[in-house]
Order: C-alpha cells, then structure tokens, then sequence
C-alpha cells in the first residue's frame, strides 16, 4: 500500500497537486459534460489556446494572468460570435479562424519579447506540482460557482443540449443560456490554467465527461462519473509522476484519455448504445 | 474585431520592417550565438569585425529559436561563433544548414576541458538514493531514478568558469588570424590575463563561505564547472536536466527535497526559465530560501565581467 499512499503522506506538494487537480476535475466534469452533449468541443480546445496572448501579454505588463486570460477569451467569443452572424461560414470556421490567430498572437508576443520569464510550455502545462494554498481556495471557489451555475440553469442547459428547439419553446432564450454556457467553460479554463495549465483544463474537461457520457444515460450520473474519471486520473497520474519520473501534468491527461479508451471498449463489449450525442453546433 | 485580427495580423510585419538594418561595411561579419561569449568575441575583436549576437540578452538559449533575419545574418556572416554541447538547442538546424552552405563555424567548447555530467554530483545522486532506498520509506522506484539519467552528457555552460573562456578566447583569436586575417594578439593577451584576474577575484568572493555551505542547488544543471572551479558541490536541480525544456516530475521533486533535507541545503537558487511555483513549493517544504541568480545572461553594462563577478557574489551572499 505504500506505494498508493507513501508519495502524498511524505510531500505537501504532491497532497497540495491532488487537492487542486481534483478540483479542477470536478470543475470540468460539470462543465465538460455540456461541452460533450452540445458538441463544444472545439470551441473549448480554441479557448484554452485562444487565452495565450492575453496571459502572455499580461504577463508582460505586469497584470494578473487570469485577467489577460478572461480578455482572450472574450476576444475570441467576441470574435467567433461576430463571424459566424455577419456571414455564412460556419461556426467551426471562425473558431478555428481565430484559434490560430490567436496562438500565433501569443507565439508572436513572447518571440519578440525579452523580459519573458517562463515560457508557453508553462502556460500549456502549468505548473501542477508547485501549486500553492491560494490558488486551492482560488479553485474550490470556481468549482463551487460553476456548480451552482450549472444546477440553476440545469433545466435550459439540458433543454439546450438534446433539443434547441424545445428550449424555445419552453421560453427560454437560446442565445442567452448559450452564452451562460461558454462563459461557464470559459471560467473553468481561466481559472485552472494557472493551476494546471491549459492543455491540462482541456483534457479533463473533455476525456473525463467525454467517459461519463459513454456509460450514463442521465446527467446527473454522466456528472459523476466524469468527476471520478478525473479524480482517478490525477490520482493515477501524479502517481506515475513520481514512481516513473514522468512529467506530472502529461501523465495525468494521458490517464484520463486511456480511462476514456478502456470505457469506450467496455461500453461498447456491453453492447450498451447511449443515445446519439447532439454534435452539430460548435459555438 | 475584424480591425483587431487584422490589426494582430500585420503588427509582426510592421514590426519586422521597422527594425533598422545594420548598414552595410567592409568589416568582416561575426556573429555570436549567446550574449556572455558575444561580449567577450566583441572585446576581442573591437573595431576589426563587426559582432553580433543572436539570442537577444535574457532571453533563455535553450529554447530560442531564430527568425528568418537572423537566420539570414548567420548565413551572411564571415564567421559563427558558437557555444556547442546543445546549448543552442533551437538554432540547431539553423546553424547546420550555414554550414552546408560554407558559413565558418568556430565552436567554443571544442577548445575547452568539456565536463561531463555523472562525474560527481549524479553518481553521488544514485549513491544517495540506494541509501534512501534502504532507509526511511524503502521507495522502491528511488532506485531507478539513477539509471535514467543521461550519465556522460556533456555540459555547455561553460561560461561559468573563466578559465574555460580563457582558453576559448586564446583559440578564437589564433583562429581569426588564419581564417579570417586579422589580428588580435594584444587584445587577445589583455583579455586572457583580465580573465585570470577575474578568476582570483571569485576565488576570493567565495572564500567567505565556509565549507560546509559550499553546496548547490539550482534551476537546472547550469553551474558545473563554476562548482568544479570554485570547489562547490553539486546537490541537485530544480529541472534535473542540462537544459530548461524538460518538464518536471513528481519523483524529480521528491528525491530533490531529500536531497535538500539531508544535505542541509539552505538555498536553492532560481534562475531564468526555472518553474518559481515549483521552487517555492520545494522551498517551503524544506525551509530553504529562494534566490535569483542570472547564469544565462549579461547584466547591464554588457560586460561578462560584471555577469562573473556578480554571480559570484549573488552565490557567496546567499550561503555565506
């Protein structure tokens, strides 16, 4: 048992990595699971790389990161939005229009700057083992407010997911609680980069939900599941981190993507189909 | 918006072509990967060639990569300077297509005693971990961690030691006599003695620390032959690697923080490009104190004295 036990009892960073990453994956097992049921995730991916110029260029001004990563992330649903309105190219178009744009942005920015101190792979893949108590508390109240969103709006945004249509007809406005939506994994993006970078938000905010959709049916379970999908995987991956010297936050997105793979053949052994996933709409 | 992408999308072009270019001579061009062994090819030279430097000052060298003009100066240039050992890990292909392509490169560790990593610090590292292994928690894994390490890697920070450089400027101006023509004995002989000065004053800097401090940690394996120089021991880094690009593990930073406990190690110092949550978690764990120290860059006034001396001093304070 020492093995399982021994790594956290010894290390305060390595308790401190699990506290923080369990909580950035219950964070991303809420909001994930609407990402996986209303087909975001592409515009989940562009956000996470989206935000890098606006870090960059806060961190280069001297600003808070996580303002620069909330001007990113307006700047492309900002921009998204507008494409995708004022033309006729599709939504997946624009996202992946300024995706690019915005990460060569961000490349642009810190090439050209000579005071960088640290660098995009930071940015990408955080700094989870060095996680301090704030940036705990900082998390437990992103989990604790995207929770609460998500429970309020649980109707509209389950509404919003299998059937648009009837979301309208219930009365609720589509634009609006598509907006609460991404501004809800935007948060969870903002938020936990700086814990676990944003490579790492993203791998749990699809794989975990990505596993919890394949077993459950209900979206409450498919939630549950998720959480504990991501809990394990942090789990498991700090714990290969230390035994085998790997990189912590690779390790723990690599567990997350081979526990979708195992579900993915068990569900499909079972013989079990959930119902098809609404994929249609990106952004 | 649409000004705002397009705004991003021509900045870099309008930034490029502002840059001035440097105005065409006669003077034959050398241009120097990194700024500590460009300020020195510059003392060197003075007004017989005309130096520049690649990798801006403060940025890290490991990683940086080159944009099409400086590719373009390195393929113009009448010589290369460079440090080699995989220092110039981003200019790599850059730099050996120059040479395809006839370019001159002079490599500065070619001309030196080249340090090898696993003599010293990480033989004592696997030493220590059987040790652990033994004791305290029995970790069976600790006793791997000594296997993977690239044992008989060459070190490149060869800069930390003056001595070293001395020999590198020696042989860079008996090159630039047959190669390229011209002549820096004097200068070359000034500098070989202020570099021998300068190794009696850090000789004397970190004579005030005592033996049993004389021991460091870092943000990676970046001073060896500064500690082989000046009689320090290494105990380990904060990215056990000889460069910033690799990621940190979890068992990294444990065996790190053993290390730390054991050795009594009060300081652990900091440098461009090392993870600053990282070492301050392992310093707060360890009661050992955080301290930036420059290993990769000038410092104002340009001078690689000064970048010597102040390194040494930013050492001797800290574990004094």
């Amino acid at each position: 048992m020492d093995i399982f036990i021994a790594p956290f009892s010894n290390n305060q960073f390595m308790v401190n990595a699990l506290l923080a990453g369990v909580l950035v994956a219950i964070t991303c097992a809420i909001a994930g699971t609407f990402v996986i049921l209303r087909g975001m995730a592409f515009i989940g991916d562009a956000l996470a790389h989206g935000v890098l110029p606006g870090i960059a260029l806060a961190f280069l001004l001297g600003y808070p990161g996580m303002l620069g990563a909330a001007a990113g992330a307006v700047c492309m649903i900002g921009g998204v939005t507008l494409i995708t309105q004022r033309s006729r190219l599709s939504s997946d178009t624009a996202i992946g229009l300024l995706f690019i744009g915005m990460l060569s942005l961000g490349v642009v920015i810190v090439s050209r700057s000579s005071s960088f101190s640290g660098d995009l792979t930071a940015i990408l893949f955080g700094e989870i083992l060095g996680v301090g108590t704030e940036s705990i508390w900082l998390q437990l109240g992103a989990a604790a407010l995207i929770g609460i969103l998500a429970f309020v709006c649980s109707r509209p945004f389950l509404l919003l997911s299998f059937d648009p249509e009837q979301a309208q007809v219930a009365g609720f406005s589509v634009r609006l609680y598509h907006n609460i939506m991404l501004f809800m994994i935007a948060a969870t993006i903002i938020v936990s980069f700086q814990t676990v970078g944003t490579l790492l938000v993203f791998g749990l905010l699809i794989a975990p939900a990505g596993a919890g959709a394949l077993l459950a049916r209900r979206i409450r379970s498919m939630m549950a599941w998720a959480v504990i999908f991501g809990a394990v995987s942090v789990y498991a991956g700090l714990l290969l981190s230390y035994h085998f010297r790997l990189a912590a936050g690779a390790s723990i997105i690599l567990v997350a993507t081979i526990i979708f793979f195992i579900v993915f053949i068990f569900a499909n052994m079972r013989g079990c189909r959930p119902p098809a996933l609404n994929g249609g709409r990106h952004g | 918006m649409r000004k705002i992408v397009a705004i991003a999308l021509i900045l870099p072009v309008v930034l490029g072509a502002s840059c001035v270019r440097p105005p065409p001579s006669d003077k034959p061009s050398i241009v120097v990967t990194y700024s500590l062994l460009g300020s020195l090819v510059k003392e060197l030279v003075g007004e017989q060639a005309r130096v520049t430097v690649s990798v801006p000052n403060g940025l890290d060298p490991h990683e940086w990569s080159p944009s099409a003009r400086d590719i373009e100066a390195i393929n113009h240039a009448d010589l290369v300077v460079q440090n080699g050992l995989g220092l110039e890990e981003g200019m790599l292909k850059a730099l050996e297509q120059a040479k395809k392509n006839g370019v001159r490169i002079f490599t500065a560790s070619d001309y030196i005693e080249v340090r090898h990593i696993g003599e010293g610090e990480l033989a004592e590292h696997e030493e220590e971990d059987e040790h652990e292994h033994g004791h305290e928690h029995g970790h069976e894994h600790e006793h791997e961690h000594g296997h993977e390490h690239k044992a008989g890697a060459a070190d490149p920070h060869l800069w930390t030691d003056p001595l070293a450089m001395k020999q590198v400027v020696a042989a860079l101006a008996e090159y630039l006599k047959t190669n390229l023509g011209i002549d820096v004995d004097a200068a070359s002989l000034q500098l070989q003695s202020r570099l021998e000065a300068l190794n009696e004053q850090i000789h004397e800097i970190v004579s005030q620390v005592p033996g049993d401090s004389r021991k460091l940690v870092t943000g990676h394996e970046s001073m060896g032959y500064f500690a082989s120089r000046y009689g320090f021991q290494l105990i380990g880094a904060v990215i056990p690697s000889l460069s910033n690009q690799a990621s940190v593990s979890a068992a990294d930073m444990a065996v790190l923080k053993q290390l730390i406990i054991r050795h009594d190690v009060k300081v652990i110092f900091a440098e461009t490009g090392t993870p600053p949550a990282v070492a301050q978690a392992i310093a707060a764990e360890t009661g050992a104190q955080v301290v930036e120290v420059t290993t990769h860059g000038l410092p104002a006034d340009g001078s690689y004295f000064t970048f010597a001396s102040n390194l040494a001093h930013t050492v001797a304070n800290a574990l004094k």
